[in-house]
Formats: C-alpha cells, structure tokens, sequence
C-alpha cells in the first residue's frame, strides 16, 4: 500500500468531500514554491523522482522494484516542463471542481477537457497519463483519489474462483468465475479493490496469467482450468494496473502459485517484469501491483528451440528491445540475461499460438503439463 | 575561317553516301527525336534556342511564342514565332532545310545553338512523320512584307526543296515564325516543353515567353529584367589547354608572317611581352615564320606556352546571368511556391578548360511550399539553355551528387547522391565550347577542371544555405522562448497566485532569465510614399545593455536611405551606418527605422545588422559585429565589456530535465 493511500480507497458513491480535495494538499506547497519563485525572479520549477530504468531500485523488504532517489527537474525554461507546470494546475482546478461537484472522470475524459486549457492542452493521452502519475508521486496518493480513473478495460478470470461484489448499484452478488459467468469469463472492473472484490473461496491450485485472448479461449475449450484447477487470468497484452492488482491480490491473499505464459517476444519479457517485479512508468506504486512470486512460463527462447516453433526472425526494434532489456536492472540476473542473450543469438521470435503447429490439443496435453512440471506447479 | 572537325562533321561528311533520311534514322537518339515526347521537346527546344539567339544578337528584348496544337491522331502542330531580326529571304531555305548549317559553329563565343543541326533537324523529322512541309514566315525589318516559304528537304541531297514561296503583309516590323506538323505526343512533365519553357524562362529574365498547350491552357512567363544580355564577343582561344592540333592548325591557317605577331593575335590573353617570354622558352626565334615549326620545336612551343604566366580569359565572350538576375528569374518562375530562402546566387569568375573559357553560376532555393521529402530539385542548364535529358550522365549532377549535403543541413543518405529536402538548386555552366556526353547536348561531360568550379560554386551556396538554417533554428528555439514567457508564464503565474490568494509578480526578471537574448527583429512596411524597415531592438536579457548597432546595405542603398535615429556615423563607400543605443534595461525596447523612397527595390534581406557589446549567443536577428570592420569602440561599449567581466556565471549545477528524461525513457520502454 502507498504510504498517504485513503484508508479503503472511495473511488465511486464517496461522500462529497470538502473541496479543495485533502488528496491535493501537497499542490498548495508546490503552488505556494512557483509563487516564491516567481517573486525572486528565479525560473519556476519542481523536482520529481526520474521514472526512468536507471532509477528504480529493488527492495527486499517487498521483493518489488521501486523509484529510486534521483531526482529530475521540471523547469519552465523549456517548453515541455513550463506546459507540464501550467497543466499541473489546471488540473488541480480539474479535480477541485469534480471534487466540488461529486464527479469522477475517466482518464480519457480529462484528456478532452484539455480542450480548454488553451495552449497547455493535452497533445496525446500518454500526456495526460504522464501528469497524472506525477501528480500521484507528487502527493503520494492514487489517482482515484484524484476522482480519475481507466475505461473498464474488461481483463478476464476464468476459473473456480468465487468472489463477492458489489456491483455499480451497490447491490453485493457472489459470483463463481467458472460457473457464474459466460463465456467471457468474469471481467475485472478497474477498482478491485476490498471495498469492491471480495475473494470468498477457491478451489484452483494455481493462477496463470497469459497474453493473448485466443490463448485463453484455447485453455478454456479445452478444459484445461477444470482439469489442472487453474485460474486462467487475461493479461490483454500489457496488462492495466487493475489486472496486476488482481493477480497480486490471487497471489497473496489466496497464496496461489502464479505463473505468466506469454509469447517469446522481448515485448513479453517486459510484460513479465512489470507484473512481476514492476513496472518502471508505476514504480511509485510497485508494492502495491507487483507480484514477486509469479514466475516466466514461456514461451522462452529455448522453448522456441527445443519444441521447433515456427518462429519469425527478430526486427531491428526486437534487437533494440533486447538490447535495451539487457541494461534494465530488473533483468539483470543470470536467468534473463542467458535468455535474452539466447534469443539475440538465435535471432528468432514465437508466438504463444504458434504451439498448435502440433496440434489444438497440444499446447493444454503436452507444452502446459511439461512446463508446469518443471516449474514444480504440477507434479 | 579556322575551323575543328567534330563529330557533327564527320557524320555529316558520311553522309554523302547514304541518303540524309538514313542518316537521321540511324542518328535518331543522339539528333533527340528516338520518340514522340521527345521528339516534340526537341522541336520546342531547337525553335526557342533560335529565337533568343537571333533577338540577342539583334539587341532586341525577345518575345517568344510557342503554340501546340493537336494536328491529327498522334500529331501536333508546333509554331514557335519570334520579335527577333528575321531572315533574309536566300539565307531561309538553308536555315531551315539544309542540315550542318549555320553561322555559330565556328564562332569562338557562347551561343545556345552550336552545331546547326537542330531546327533543320525537327524539319527533317516533321517531314518524314507528316509528309508535310514546314512553313517559315520571316520578316526584315528593310522589307515592306514577309516572305512565306513551305518547304522540305530533299533526302537525297540534304538540299532544301521550296514547295511554295510568297509575300505576305505581317504585322510585325521583324520576327520569324516556323511551323511544323509532326508525329508527336504532348505531356507535362519533367522532359516537357512547360519544363524547358519554365526553365527558359528563369534563366532568361529579359525575355517574355508564352507557352500554348494543346488543351488551350495559356501560360506566360513576363519579362522582369529589361537588359539584353551583352552579345558575347568572339574571342581566339587560351592558350591553357590548348591541344598539339590546334595550335599546329592556328599556324598554319593565320595570316601572320611572324611568330611575334601570331601569338597575340590568335590566342587570348597572350601580350605581347608574354609572347617574348613564351618564344624565349621555346627557343624559337619571333622573327621566324609561322609555318615553319614543327615536329619536336612545335612541342616545345606548346609546352611553353602553358608554362609561361599568362592572363585569364576574357569573360566578353561568356554571356553570365549574373547574380542580381539568378535571383529575379527564379522569383519570378518560383512565386507560387512561396520559398523562404533565395541564397545569394552564385557567379564564379571565368576559367579556362581546354583552350576556351567557362564560367559557373548557382542559385539556391529553400522551404516554401517545396517538398520536403524528395530530392531537391536541379535544374540543369548550359549556356542558358535548359537541360531535361540524362540527368545522371551529366558533370553537374556528379558536382551536386559528391558534395557532403549533410554538412550543409540537407538529408542525403550516406553523403552522397542528390540531397533530400525542401531545395532547388540551378547550376548554369556558360562557355564558348562546352564539352557535352552527346550531339544532343542534353548532359555536360565531366572535365576536372569543371567539376572543381561546380563544386567550389555548390560549396559557397550551400554555405548560405547553413548559415539560414542555422538562423531558421535559433529562431525556432526563441520562438519557444517567445512561447513561454508570453503565454504560459503569465498563467503560471496566475494560477499559483490565486492558491496562495496573493497578487501576481512583477515578471520581468524571471522573462529575462528565459530568454537570455537581445533580439532584433525588422519588420517592412510600404506606403505610397516610402518603404520602411523598421528594426526594433529588445533587451531580453538578465542586465541592462548599452549596445552599439551597425547596418550593412548595399551601398547604393544606402545613399538613398535616410535614418531615424540620426546614426552616429555612416560610410557610404561600403554601405555601413551605426549607432550607440540608449541604456537598455532588462525588457527595455527601442528602435532604428530606415526609409527608401517608394518603388526602391529593397526587403528586409537587403539589411544585415550587428550588435557590438554582447556576446553571439546572447544574439537573435543580428550578428556580432565581425572583427575585420575597422570601426571605433566607443567608450560605452568598452565599459559594457568589462562590466561583462563581472557577469555572474551560471551555477554549474547540472540537473537532470525531468521531460526529457520521460520522453527518452518512453521512447525507449516502449512497454
């Protein structure tokens, strides 16, 4: 949990709360700085932690990479830092005025009420969520906090897995994610959080957490859940910060064994290591999404080799990936540097679904069980 | 008449034995008419080259016309009609129907036709495809009526056939008209008659060119400039260069008794005293008779007369755009296109290769609404005329494809080939003999002494390209500046002011921190009585400044200019003015005007200013002032540099930008 979290975070139906919202109270220090600066004719600026790879370092204590102390400079001799000064409050008046009138805002919508902040609006929405982590790191809250939060992004759990929620009208509904639910499985909302999601039983032994929708359909048509008790969780490609809390959730209240299958890509090695050990753009709020526990299924490079996968060669952004994974102090063991390094060697790259060249049975009867043994998940 | 056989002659000596038509199917490529399009272009081109000659040479500002007209399934009617001084009635015939004929070949001076084998050449050709003949109006200014003759050539013979001859009245006092129907195709493009035309039309500015298309469309292209080109004087060749052949055929052929007195007469830039020195090398006597050297004495006169220091050519025989015309012609062609930079042109001083004299010029043109993801265009021209054909083959190609462009702020991958961005380039090479690839003259040949001047000419327009650039790019960091301090800054302010609920600041030290400059901005206005440069001058900087301001004009713009404030000083002879400006505080302004009298051809590019008592990087829209002009520090300035001493420098600190840093990281972690 973040040091300032709310106590039970009220991201929906919170009572109206005074306005300006308390979550902000580190912005009238930051605003009342500018002001001094300005009156002694220095150039107005701020420091932040770098959200950078050079930046973030491991802690034991939670087994979770997290920013380290280097601080950056946002300073309004250039362009960018003098906009992202200006944007920080227009959006502190953003989130007054939604606290004023008991409203929440999705993270697209604050995008296109930059529409009106003139000169300093929005140019992408990567802007826009770049400011709000700041502002996050800045005040050391959640963005919920701030009344922002994601579309529903609709990552699904299947599996014999019960929860209890309490659904938009506040009406509490106990749901299995195998036999209450179609067959898109259950989807997660983006607050999973306790006040939300109740875990209420589980008979599965295991979680696994996979990249692509057509994985998951194939685990599920073949029934792989019921017959390993597994929860088979949808990453949907880089996973959203609900999805990762989720699985940190399974892995820690639950003490299920965690593990990720993903194609044999270095794009899917990042996603590993942000559900695992963290992702660097969320390392301000690493302890609370990552799941230390979790471990690299597959497809690794060797798999590639070792089951003759169709594969395609690598591209010139692979290598660079690759390359830039290869200075990344989260993959900075022996295990992921022999396996980026393979990789780089063999120059090749498979996808998950690339296993059916054996067969639609294969990757659920043969690769999964032979996998799972050697991770000491199955016996 | 000395005369150099070339391979034109040698074809056409040939050509005794078989008919003319044969001889022109198997020269097809090399005369420019192997297909329809080109066929058509080569026509326009023959017909125009003509008729600016003939109007050059006739000191009349030429007006040239060029209608196509369709004809017929796959033919074309081409009339190209001119101002020029017509000709005589016995001489059109062999003009027009006879092959090899004509009267500039042997003229050592530059001309645009050289061989004559052109304009019979599209005769011969709309002959053969049409069966019909070309009819030539053609009126003499001593003549009351214009003849009208339709004539062919007899391909037996290379003879002209005169199918019918009258009188016609015209309504010009003087001019030419040919027509032809041939077997042709018209289509826009880069080997087209409305490229060649446009091309003309840059590199002609005197001349006034109307362009017909076959659907009718009329493009014109107006005179901007009012001066014929001088007539290039016929001068005798340079003895630099100079082959064992022709100097044993200058001997043979002069009139001249003596060694002493050939020499200066036959060859350029040989004085008389130059002569004596050459003779003395050779050991020959000057007394002695032309015809009698030979053999080894030949030799060794030739090899003196390299060694001995000797005069450049003239340039009278070289007929130059010139840099003042380079530019409006390529304004004039370019004005849609809205460039944001003409380089200064380009006009290199002439050289001597082989024996004849050549010069090189360049224009250079940037931004606008040219494309920035293509190669920059190059327009290819030899003795003003346009050259659309063999780009790749060509010398000035090769010159432009070495150059390093990167060096100079164009994309071209790998440093070589043609650069990459919003260019155009002209180069124009103007001699008495050009060496060409071809008898079609469509590509110049490389020569080690040309390909050294294109890229000297190509280096000093790619300088000027660098320096704007470079002035584009510090402008577009201030702009960036102007950007925060006018519009953010103020509502940065604003807003943490309102949540500490204290009034705004006074910004102006926090501005001038940003920005850091003096800038120097000149705006132009013009009302009917003047045309106004106003030039504002603002301290953005930390301190206050006391500056000295210097202007450079060309000097005969100066004499017309008068000054608001009055300057301290001016020299007319080299068109600078100056002055010493009152104590700018930090965000103080103030401002010089300069006003012309109106119609002055003069823009804001006219002005270079300089700043003297701040240091270039703390410079916008001027430049420091250059340490070889001669002019006196006054006391203010040097007081201003010492204060500059005590200037506190910026802490050394060096922190981390937080953005930047973000946006490498993203680039990087695409996650």
């Amino acid at each position: 949990m973040p040091p300032k979290r709310a106590p039970a975070s009220k991201t929906r139906n919170r009572p109206p709360e005074h306005a300006p919202t308390e979550a902000l109270a580190p912005t009238r220090k930051l605003a009342s700085e500018i002001y001094e600066q300005l009156s002694e004719g220095e150039i107005p600026r701020m420091r932040l932690p770098l959200r950078t790879k050079q930046n973030i370092q491991f802690q034991m204590r939670e087994g979770v990479w997290r920013l380290g102390r280097a601080l950056g400079t946002r300073s309004a001799r250039k362009l960018d830092g003098a906009l992202m000064l200006l944007r920080t409050f227009y959006l502190v008046d953003f989130i007054n005025e939604m606290a004023r009138e008991s409203k929440t805002s999705t993270l697209r919508e604050l995008y296109y009420i930059s529409e009106g902040w003139e000169e300093s609006k929005f140019h992408s929405e990567d802007e826009s969520n770049l400011l709000i982590e700041d502002l996050e790191v800045l005040c050391g809250r959640l963005r919920e906090d701030f009344r922002l939060h994601p579309e529903e992004n609709g990552a699904s759990v299947i599996g014999d897995l019960t929860i209890r929620e309490t659904n938009r009208k506040g009406v509490v509904k106990k749901i299995n994610c195998r036999d209450d639910v179609g067959d898109g499985g259950y989807a997660l909302p983006f607050n999973v959080e306790r006040e939300k999601i109740e875990f209420v039983s589980t008979n599965a032994r295991f979680v696994i957490a996979i990249e692509c929708g057509g994985m998951v359909d194939r685990l599920a048509e073949n029934g792989f859940d019921e017959k390993h008790d597994a929860v088979l969780l949808h990453l949907k490609g880089q996973p959203a910060r609900s999805t990762r809390r989720f699985l940190k959730r399974m892995s820690e209240e639950l003490k299920l064994p965690v593990v990720v299958f993903t194609d044999g890509d270095p794009w899917s090695f990042r996603i590993f290591a942000s559900v695992a050990y963290g992702a660097i753009k969320t390392a301000h709020i690493s302890q609370y999404l990552a799941t230390p526990q979790a471990e690299f299924l597959g497809v690794t490079a060797s798999d590639i080799e070792n089951y003759k996968l169709p594969s395609d060669a690598l591209s010139e952004q692979d290598v660079r990936a690759l390359q830039a994974e290869l200075t990344d102090p989260r993959f900075a063991t022996p295990e992921w540097r022999s396996e980026i390094e393979l990789m780089l060697k063999n120059g090749k790259k498979a996808e998950q679904q690339s296993l059916a060249k054996y067969g639609l049975n294969y990757v659920t009867d043969t690769y999964l069980p032979e996998k799972l043994t050697e991770l000491g998940v199955l016996r | 008449m000395p005369r150099v056989r070339t391979l034109a002659e040698e074809l056409a000596s040939k050509q005794r034995e078989i008919s003319v038509a044969e001889f022109f199917e198997r020269n097809r490529q090399i005369l420019g008419f192997d297909n329809p399009l080109r066929a058509l272009l080569t026509t326009v081109k023959e017909g125009v080259d003509n008729a600016l000659d003939a109007c050059e040479e006739a000191r009349v500002l030429p007006d040239v016309q060029v209608e196509i007209a369709k004809s017929g399934p796959e033919r074309l009617q081409v009339s190209v009609s001119d101002n020029g001084p017509g000709i005589l009635r016995r001489e059109i015939p062999n003009v027009f129907g006879r092959l090899l004929y004509g009267s500039r070949f042997h003229a050592n001076r530059q001309s645009r036709g050289q061989q004559g084998i052109g304009i019979s050449a599209a005769v011969l050709y709309a002959g053969l495809t049409s069966a019909r003949p070309a009819r030539v109006i053609s009126k003499v200014r001593e003549e009351e009526a214009a003849h009208v003759l339709e004539l062919l050539i007899d391909t037996q013979k290379n003879l002209p056939k005169v199918v019918s001859d009258d009188l016609l009245l015209w309504d010009r006092e003087s001019g030419t008209r040919v027509e032809l129907v041939l077997k042709a195709k018209y289509q826009r493009g880069r080997q087209s008659p409305f490229e060649y035309l446009r091309g003309t039309a840059i590199v002609n500015p005197h001349a006034r060119l109307l362009l017909v298309e076959p659907d009718g469309t009329r493009i014109t292209y107006e005179r901007v400039s009012n001066d014929v080109p001088p007539v290039p004087k016929e001068v005798p060749p340079h003895p630099y260069g100079l082959e064992l052949g022709e100097l044993a055929f200058r001997l043979k052929a002069s009139g001249s008794r003596t060694l002493s007195e050939l020499l200066p007469k036959e060859f350029a830039g040989v004085s008389p005293r130059a002569a004596s020195e050459i003779l003395a090398k050779a050991g020959l006597n000057g007394r002695e008779s032309p015809g009698s050297v030979h053999g080894d004495r030949l030799e060794s006169l030739l090899g003196a007369m390299h060694a001995v220091r000797l005069l450049p050519p003239s340039a009278e025989s070289l007929s130059p755009i010139g840099p003042v015309l380079i530019k409006r012609g390529l304004r004039n062609v370019l004005g849609e296109v809205r460039p944001e930079f003409y380089a200064p042109p380009v006009s290199r001083p002439p050289k001597v290769r082989a024996g004849f004299p050549f010069l090189v010029e360049v224009g250079l043109v940037y931004g606008g609404n040219l494309p920035s993801d293509q190669p920059v265009q190059l327009l290819r021209f030899a003795n003003r005329v346009p050259l659309l054909f063999q780009q790749g083959a060509c010398a000035i190609t090769n010159a432009v494809q070495t150059l390093d462009w990167r060096r100079y702020g164009l994309d071209q991958k790998g440093g070589s080939g043609l650069p990459t961005g919003p260019g155009l380039l002209l180069v124009h090479v103007a001699s008495t003999k050009l060496p060409f690839t071809s008898e079609a003259k469509e590509a110049v040949a490389e020569d080690p002494e040309l390909d050294k001047e294109l890229t000297l000419a190509l280096q000093v327009a790619a300088r000027h390209l660098r320096t704007h650039l470079s002035r584009r790019n510090r402008r577009a960091f201030a702009q960036e500046k102007f950007d925060i301090i006018l519009k953010i800054l103020p509502k940065l302010a604003a807003k943490a002011s309102a949540l500490v609920d204290r009034p705004v600041p006074d910004l102006t030290p926090v501005i001038t921190k940003i920005m850091d400059v003096l800038n120097v901005e000149t705006t132009q206005s013009t009302d009917p009585k003047t045309v106004r440069l106003a030039t504002e001058i603002t301290n953005y900087t930390p301190r206050a400044r006391v500056l000295e301001l210097f202007v450079e004009l060309p000097p005969e713009l100066l004499g017309r200019a008068s000054f608001d404030p009055i300057p301290e000083g001016t020299d007319p002879e080299l068109g600078r003015a100056w002055w010493t400006l009152p104590k700018l505080r930090p965000s103080a302004k103030t401002q010089v005007t300069v006003e012309f009298p109106s119609g002055t051809e003069v823009d804001a590019s006219d002005a270079s200013w300089f700043v003297a008592g701040i240091d270039e990087g703390h410079l916008l829209g001027a430049e420091p002032l250059p340490g070889d002009w001669d002019v006196r520090l006054p006391r203010a300035i040097i007081e201003a540099a010492e204060a500059g001493l005590t200037e506190p420098t910026p802490s050394g600190e060096t922190e981390v930008d937080y953005d930047a840093a973000e946006a490498s990281a993203r680039v990087e972690d695409e996650e």
